[in-house]
């Protein structure tokens, strides 16, 4: 009962945070908003009862991402106070119109589809042991391809942001 | 305990303001912090399957630990071609990028 209530509030406080990066007229406040969401849903992972998971989502996203971006705005801010600009584009209510639609889709397929196999109790809590175990085992070459990404990715990201002397 | 459709609900309540925050904002960095909260929805609700209706309830987070290294990855690149776009054009509008606009 006592985790229901809790859940509902983390829910509240996702939902909260996550209208407030879309809609904060500040980009700093935006970041900071997606700190908390992101936060929360490392939460709802500890609901979820995937301990290494809620552990990644902390350490990568509330600590590796949101410097990232941090260190993006500091570096992309107009030295002018751009507080006031218009932060939305001309096409935004089509884009609330889009985003309402589909929000009313997804929950009313998520409430309407009657779901197959109603686990009595959530399992226990799942290790790191049999994360990597099944990762390492069932999807070797995924696991092999997505190293292989990251480091194309970030040699592509040195060589896109390096200051170019000679020009 | 939580009912499943909760968390489906959760997420795509959370996915649908992504897509707003991807269409409507003007800011490139805003758009990417739009697309992780719809990366994060997406991940979620492969942990939300998994441990409901997957017996082992071990793949869905498998998928999220790729889900997660990816958007890493994209997070990284798209801030360099920001970084970039600042310094060729002395903006982060997406609006006012249209060189090669027709």
């Amino acid at each position: 009962m006592a985790t229901e209530v809790l859940w509902w509030l983390f829910a509240a406080v996702m939902v909260a945070s996550a209208i407030g990066v879309v809609a904060a007229r500040s980009i700093i406040h935006s970041a900071i908003f997606l700190i908390i969401s992101l936060g929360v849903v490392g939460a709802m992972y500890l609901f979820l009862t995937v301990e290494f998971l809620a552990l990644v989502q902390f350490l990568i996203y509330g600590g590796a991402v949101t410097v990232l971006i941090l260190l993006a705005l500091m570096l992309t801010r107009m030295a002018t106070g751009d507080e006031r600009m218009i932060v939305n584009g001309p096409q935004a209510p089509f884009g609330f119109l889009v985003a309402g639609v589909l929000a009313v889709i997804l929950v009313g397929v998520a409430f309407g589809t009657s779901w197959r196999g109603d686990v009595d109790d959530l399992p226990a809590n799942i290790s790191i042991h049999q994360v990597s175990e099944v990762m390492f085992m069932n999807f070797g070459a995924p696991f092999i391809f997505v190293a292989v990404l990251l480091l194309v990715a970030l040699v592509g990201a040195i060589i896109l942001a390096r200051q170019e002397d000679a020009e | 305990m939580v009912p499943l459709e909760n968390y489906l609900a959760l997420s795509g309540i959370i996915f649908a303001i992504g897509v707003y925050g991807v269409l409507a904002r003007r800011n490139a960095v805003v758009i990417l912090m739009s697309v992780e909260l719809m990366l994060n929805a997406v991940s979620l609700n492969f942990v939300a399957f998994a441990a409901y209706l997957d017996p082992d309830a071990i793949t869905g987070a498998v998928f999220a630990v790729f889900v997660i290294t990816v958007a890493a990855a994209e997070v990284g690149l798209a801030l360099a071609i920001v970084i970039r776009l600042f310094r060729n054009h002395s903006t982060s509008n997406v609006d006012e990028v249209a060189a090669l606009k027709w």
